[in-house]
């Protein structure tokens, strides 16, 4: 036997989750909405939605990151926060967790340009919607000008949002 | 399943937004006191180092600066005078017409703290609310020039539709000759001014938009737009008040009182 690594105090060995692993997930995602706080007065609305991202992003990481009906209560959050019209992200975010859950059940593996091209779809889905609601608002921006560089800003951050979502989970498992 | 429920509670939702935007005034005024606070206590930070980088920066070439600085305020002097003489005049024209002054007053004057930089609508966030008078509808300017007016109001910060928005229209004319044209938002920071009346481009790149005060909201000859660029049968200009730049935003009463009942009352354009 080897003793030398059971006398070695909690080195490797008996490190479970940290507290509070189990709404981590959940707090970075708000964490994430809370990004549209900081006092940046753009004029134009093209930079990423953070909280889209990290909810993409921890979902393909773990199904059991959260339980899927936590996606009304974070789109709700995000939707007060953000100043969208209150339930687009609420019927989004527990829509894309469906979809996921669907494609968990259909696919065999997914590697990593499959998860961006998951992503990238999500994303632009998202952008899609916020640009026809805000049309029906009384709002129809040209798809071109507002829609267009936000989906492409937003796909290509995602990758930022994955590695986000790793490192939080790896540090949230103590592993 | 719960995440079902959950859609179905989201769809609900935001049909209820956009068919009676007005019924989450409160939840959404809440929302903005809790979050305009984290929003106002960074702004004062950035201020802070912006400010420290550019003031060390103007000290850069003071010499010249202050030459150029003494040239110009020499020049405004005498364009200064001249004002003052027009002014003098109207007034006198003015009461031989026996037109009535009205007073400019200000509900109250606060700091743009951010905006929706992450949505396809152009929002600002200012640093002041109900608890100051603000109402929901009220025109909000900068001392450059107009801002847009108040959409939500939290009781202590609300949220301002942009000039550049798309549901924001605003009567206007242009400062040389007076014609009358419309000033539509297009979503990216620049607006889109048509003329009224069908017939040839009256813009030239440059000219100043105003508001007319048509319709009673927005307070006449505010400066709202520069032209850039023409297109076919209007132009493209740039908001003159710029909300990452303007040191206070402003909010005033609406000019006809009347007009804050009709643009409170549940429209299209408010989400």
């Amino acid at each position: 036997m080897v003793r030398s690594a059971l006398a070695t105090k909690g080195a490797r060995l008996n490190q479970g989750p940290r507290t509070g692993a189990d709404y981590l997930p959940a707090a970075t995602v708000i964490i994430g909405s809370m990004i549209s706080l900081l006092p940046i007065v753009s004029a134009t609305g093209w930079w990423p939605d953070w909280g889209l991202l990290l909810l993409v992003a921890w979902r393909l990481l773990r199904a059991d990151a959260w339980p899927a009906w936590w996606a009304a209560p974070l789109g709700f959050i995000n939707d007060l926060v953000v100043g969208n019209p209150i339930g687009l992200s609420v019927a989004l975010w527990a829509a894309m967790m469906l979809a996921m859950d669907i494609l968990d059940r259909r696919t065999m593996w997914r590697d990593y340009w499959i998860e961006w091209g998951i992503a990238a779809l999500f994303i632009a889905l998202a952008e899609l919607a916020q640009w026809r609601v805000a049309a029906l608002l009384g709002a129809p921006v040209p798809l071109g000008v507002t829609a267009g560089p936000a989906i492409l800003i937003g796909v290509l951050c995602f990758p930022i949002a994955a590695f986000l979502a790793a490192r939080v989970d790896r540090w949230r498992l103590g592993r | 399943m719960a995440v079902i429920a959950g859609l179905v509670v989201g769809l609900f939702l935001l049909i209820l937004s956009l068919v009676a935007p007005q019924s989450y005034q409160a939840v959404r005024g809440a929302a903005l006191d809790v979050t305009a606070p984290i929003s106002g206590g960074l702004n004062e930070v950035t201020a802070t180092v912006t400010g420290l980088v550019s003031g060390a920066g103007n000290y850069w070439d003071a010499a010249s600066q202050n030459e150029q600085l003494k040239r110009d305020r020499a020049a405004l002097m005498i364009r200064m005078v001249e004002a003052r003489a027009i002014v003098e005049e109207n007034k006198q024209l003015k009461a031989a017409l026996q037109l009535r002054e009205r007073i400019r007053s200000t509900v109250a004057t606060g700091r743009v703290v951010g905006s929706s930089f992450e949505s396809p609508r152009r929002f600002a966030i200012i640093s002041v609310g109900t608890s100051d008078g603000v109402q929901v509808g009220m025109p909000v300017r900068a001392p450059e020039g107009l801002i847009g007016r108040v959409i939500d109001a939290g009781s202590t910060a609300s949220r301002v539709l942009l000039v550049s928005d798309r549901a924001n229209i605003v009567p206007a004319r242009i400062l040389r000759g007076g014609q009358p044209v419309i000033s539509t938002g297009r979503g990216d920071g620049t607006i889109d001014v048509r003329p009224l009346e069908v017939g040839r481009n009256p813009f030239k790149p440059g000219d100043i938009i105003v508001t007319s005060g048509t319709g009673g909201l927005y307070p006449p000859l505010v400066p709202i737009a520069k032209i850039i660029r023409l297109d076919d049968d209007g132009a493209i200009a740039l908001p003159i008040a710029d909300p990452s730049r303007v040191s206070f935003a402003i909010v005033e009463p609406p000019f006809e009182p009347t007009a804050l009942a009709v643009a409170t009352a549940p429209t299209e354009e408010t989400p």
